[in-house]
């Protein structure tokens, strides 16, 4: 194999210092009852050449942002990536280095997590952030967790229905096992329903748990949510989507516990959906219930700033069953990219990305719902995804035509929200342009008439 | 080639004006932002970021990821972490249009290549388990044992038993206990052998209708098979639990047994680790679970199904735990492990454990000159070597020896774990090193415990910084720049 080093002669010389006269003597700890007699049946080694042109035929049998154009969302998004992030992420020292447990020869790799960390709390305007978690859905589910040993309160989660959909499948399961209610709230015109809410919150809830904008991309009314919230002492966890906070006012600056975020936007490739990056930031009080890695300035011996792992008392490797979580494997490599991203958007590359988000989606929306067949299914102002009533309720035909002109036009919502089975949620970044844009509406006005497009 | 510059912070290079990109032109026609987001929804100011160049942004990260230590440009012999080498091209194949640009909700026709991929990882990673079921959904490994306990948690619940213990030995990983929790069990540690194998006597006396899952890791974290594992097995499956392998060391038993042949009913793969996708500095990992037959009804939902040559995603699994995680898992990891199992075949495979053995031995048959290694003279992928003597004789501790090593230009293996054994050092060459490279980190080993005890806890002394003080960082945890906190303090 090519990446090992042993010759034969290596093995023979290794072999007789161990003391044994051939390999399969060092496995002989194995009990011959379990071991596997014969070779495993995976398919032959590939060379290189092979294994590209494998690859690359596999490839060709997908869609992709070269050979299509994206209108999906839904929490995971095709925002522009500078060059900057790749080359510097593509360097051997960051990616092929690990969890900086020495932190002599991991500066780098701590100096990005305390610079993310500083960034993460300038970006949201919370106190503290963590080092990474896996992703937005699992950030939120930890917040949950978080927010239930820090009230005490075990009984029940509150969750508007206007939260993605998988994030609030991935809290069912945690807290299945913990035995914890999760209350659902409906949406109201596409956001939360704030009475409703009101009347399901109590003395027993841990925390209400909101994006924003939500799952249809609409704004939610944070501050009256978080008023709701702490008046029954419970806590608010934001989702928020980073991109927004170029234009929208910060989830600290709304009355947010903790904030969490699907990073993915911040610099990292859909990649399927993984992996990407897990934002969590609280505020000051609960830091010591963070989970997670967390990097935290300090002096060395010489009296020179540094910095290292900290609060790991924390942690799973030291306290075991008593830790804040099991996370140990973090996402490290994406934390980086993000600090890339904003570094090099700053405030007004942030502030300009976002713009054109809400520019160009609100000019789709437009153009979609001037068709007679389309609706806005929400009035609610959308920052850059909204969700589209087709009057003819053919949402999946419809779409599969589209993709067949190059056009991902849109999730269908009926897998979710069944009452929306005529709904799809459509999603424009800052990379869309007009003409996209326009060929997307052209293409759903065709769609008006099932039968011409096979013509 | 001190570079005064390298390490200052990103934020005091921050200048107001300067910036590093520049976006198009809006080409749609512009509307008042005020008609689109009430103003109660915008923030009044743009965040606070730092206003830097590009060239600025390069210049800095290049600079700080110099002070890192990596698989690439050192040995990385950080036990239980299997840092071996990172194939570039499967970073340039994971990183190919049609591979790393598809939206995680494409309809199914639109993304065969990349569902048949997943679909082919399924089937190898059950056929090198021995484990039919496989999710691909987790996104680490100790997020697969969290799923894993809650697919156990799942079939009790639906067959009316209540079990709410979960057993684990005490050399286990922490991520043991702490999934254990996660999922609502109560963590049970069993005691270790002094051979280092599971304690039976000590397991007999805990099991009991009550346990759910008893977690094993197999090599154990100090390197060595527990050749009790069938009888273990046995006798948790007689009380109705069932096994749970920690795969972090399957590096050691690739193509050689399967825990499936073993007597695992359920386990993770740590493709970063086994399969090579890189550690990113942290992450990302994944956590692939196989399980068998009868709890493959639990495991999380999508699977990817074939039928008729299409692939589909499976959601209709009433029985299912739900979902783990949003999309369908770390998908761009998954694509590496493929690429790499791909690119060893079966035989490469067994070659990858058969060298990672061998050179976890002769570097023992070394080191064992040099500190003792309390867990016998031969270990599968790793061991564990200890430098309790040196310390009572010296003053001198495995963190000691751990720091010397940086200078000398090899990263240092694990210090103190596992908790079983005291001054510990947990070596795992991985098979991607050389015979020289094992002979001079033998050699620089043996050089280091011959240094004087005052020099050595003052190591290292070539590096950017040597022994921060962890007490005060976490005593007063400073976890975010500010102007004021840094003003006083130099780089050098």
């Amino acid at each position: 194999m090519p990446y090992i080093y042993n010759t034969p002669q290596d093995q023979q010389d290794m072999l007789e210092a161990i003391g044994v006269s051939s390999i399969e003597d060092l496995f002989d700890q194995i009990p011959a009852e379990v071991r596997l007699a014969r070779p495993l049946d995976l398919a032959p080694a590939h060379s290189e050449m092979e294994l590209s042109q494998h690859l690359a035929g596999l490839a060709a049998q997908n869609l992709h942002t070269a050979n299509s154009v994206c209108f999906l969302g839904g929490g995971s998004y095709d925002h522009f990536v500078p060059a900057v992030v790749d080359a510097i992420a593509s360097r051997g020292e960051f990616y092929t280095s690990y969890t900086p447990y020495q932190p002599e020869v991991s500066q780098g790799n701590l100096q990005v997590m305390f610079e993310y960390q500083t960034l993460i709390c300038q970006l949201t305007g919370m106190d503290v952030s963590n080092a990474s978690l896996y992703d937005g859905g699992n950030a939120a589910a930890e917040a949950v967790l978080m927010a239930m040993s820090a009230t005490k309160r075990t009984g029940k989660v509150v969750v508007p229905a206007s939260v993605h959909p998988e994030y609030r499948q991935i809290l069912e399961t945690y807290l299945t096992s913990l035995n914890t209610e999760l209350v659902t709230v409906p949406a109201e015109d596409g956001a939360t329903a704030l009475a409703a809410l009101e009347a399901a919150v109590d003395e027993d809830t841990a925390c209400v748990l909101v994006q924003h904008p939500n799952f249809f991309g609409a704004v939610e009314q944070t501050e009256d949510i978080a008023h709701i919230a702490h008046q029954k002492g419970a806590l608010l966890v934001v989702a928020f989507d980073p991109i927004s906070l170029g234009l929208l006012k910060r989830p600290g600056d709304c009355g947010a516990d903790i904030a969490v975020a699907e990073g993915q936007s911040l610099g990292t490739p859909m990649q399927y959906g993984g992996p990407y990056l897990g934002i969590m930031a609280c505020r000051e009080k609960f830091v010591r219930r963070l989970p997670g890695r967390i990097g935290g300035e300090t002096v060395d011996r010489r009296g020179r700033r540094c910095w290292v792992l900290t609060l790991q008392t924390r942690e799973q490797h030291i306290r075991r069953e008593k830790a804040t979580s099991n996370i140990c494997t973090n996402q490290g490599l994406f934390a980086l990219r993000a600090a890339i991203y904003l570094a090099t958007l700053g405030p007004q590359g942030l502030r300009e990305t976002a713009e054109l988000c809400v520019q160009k989606a609100n000019y789709a929306r437009q153009q979609i719902t001037q068709l007679d067949r389309f609706a806005d299914a929400f009035s609610r102002p959308a920052f850059k995804e909204f969700v589209v009533r087709d009057r003819n309720n053919q949402v999946g035909p419809m779409l599969r035509d589209a993709a067949e002109q190059g056009i991902l036009a849109g999730i269908p919502l009926q897998k979710w929200y069944p009452h929306l089975s005529d709904c799809f949620l459509v999603t424009v970044t800052e990379q869309r342009t007009k003409q996209q844009i326009e060929a997307l509406a052209n293409c759903l006005a065709n769609a008006q008439q099932p039968t011409a497009i096979h013509a | 080639m001190r570079n005064r510059l390298a390490t200052q912070p990103l934020f005091d290079l921050s200048k107001p004006g300067r910036r590093g990109a520049r976006l198009p032109k809006c080409d749609v026609p512009v509307q008042e932002l005020e008609q689109l987001l009430p103003a109660w929804t915008q923030a009044t100011e743009p965040p606070s970021l730092p206003e830097v160049t590009e060239p600025e942004v390069i210049r800095h990260f290049t600079n700080l990821s110099t002070l890192n230590m990596s698989v690439d440009t050192h040995f990385y012999p950080l036990g239980s972490c299997t840092m071996k080498y990172n194939p570039k091209r499967n970073e340039r194949l994971a990183g190919t249009h049609g591979i790393v640009d598809l939206h995680p909700y494409q309809p199914e026709d639109t993304i065969q290549g990349m569902l048949q991929l997943l679909y082919e990882l399924q089937e190898m990673l059950a056929e090198i388990s021995g484990l039919p079921a496989v999710s691909l959904q987790p996104a680490a490994g100790a997020h697969g044992e969290l799923t894993a306990l809650m697919v156990a948690g799942a079939h009790f619940r639906e067959s009316g038993e209540i079990r709410t213990k979960v057993l684990a030995p005490d050399s286990s990983h922490g991520t043991n206990p702490a999934s254990a929790r996660m999922a609502g069990f109560e963590s049970v540690m069993i005691k270790s052998s002094d051979a280092g194998f599971v304690d039976m006597d000590d397991l007999r006396s805990k099991l009991d209708e009550q346990v759910a899952v008893f977690m094993i890791t197999n090599p154990n974290t100090l390197g060595i098979f527990d050749r009790q594992v069938s009888e273990i097995s046995d006798l948790v499956h007689k009380f109705g639990g069932l096994i749970y392998l920690d795969g972090a060391n399957m590096n050691a038993i690739l193509g050689v047994t399967r825990p499936g042949d073993f007597g695992a009913d359920m386990m993770h793969f740590n493709p970063h680790k086994t399969f090579s996708g890189p550690h990113g500095g942290g992450g990302p990992g994944a956590g692939p679970i196989c399980v068998n037959e009868a709890l493959g009804a639990y495991l999380p939902v999508p699977v990817v199904v074939e039928e008729d040559g299409r692939f589909r995603l499976e959601y209709e699994r009433p029985r299912s735990i739900g979902r783990v995680r949003s999309f369908f898992g770390n998908v761009g990891v998954l694509v590496r492990a493929y690429c790499y199992i791909l690119s060893h075949g079966p035989d490469g495979l067994r070659r990858v454990a058969e060298n990672a053995v061998l050179n976890a031995n002769y570097l023992l048959s070394r080191v064992r000159h040099i500190l003792p290694v309390p867990h016998g003279q031969r270990c599968m992928h790793e061991f564990v070597a200890t430098a309790s003597d040196l310390k009572k004789k010296a003053g001198v501790t495995a963190m000691d020896l751990g720091k010397r090593l940086l200078d000398y230009g090899f990263h240092a293996p694990t210090v103190y774990f596992p908790l079983t054994v005291p001054e510990c050092l947990m070596i795992e060459p991985t098979e991607t090193e050389s015979k020289e490279t094992l002979d001079a980190f033998a050699e620089t080993l043996f050089r280091i415990t011959e240094e004087p005890a005052d020099l050595l806890h003052e190591t290292p002394h070539s590096t950017y910084t040597s022994r921060p003080d962890e007490v005060t960082a976490a005593r007063k945890p400073q976890l975010k720049w500010s102007p004021t906190s840094d003003s006083d303090k130099t780089n050098h």
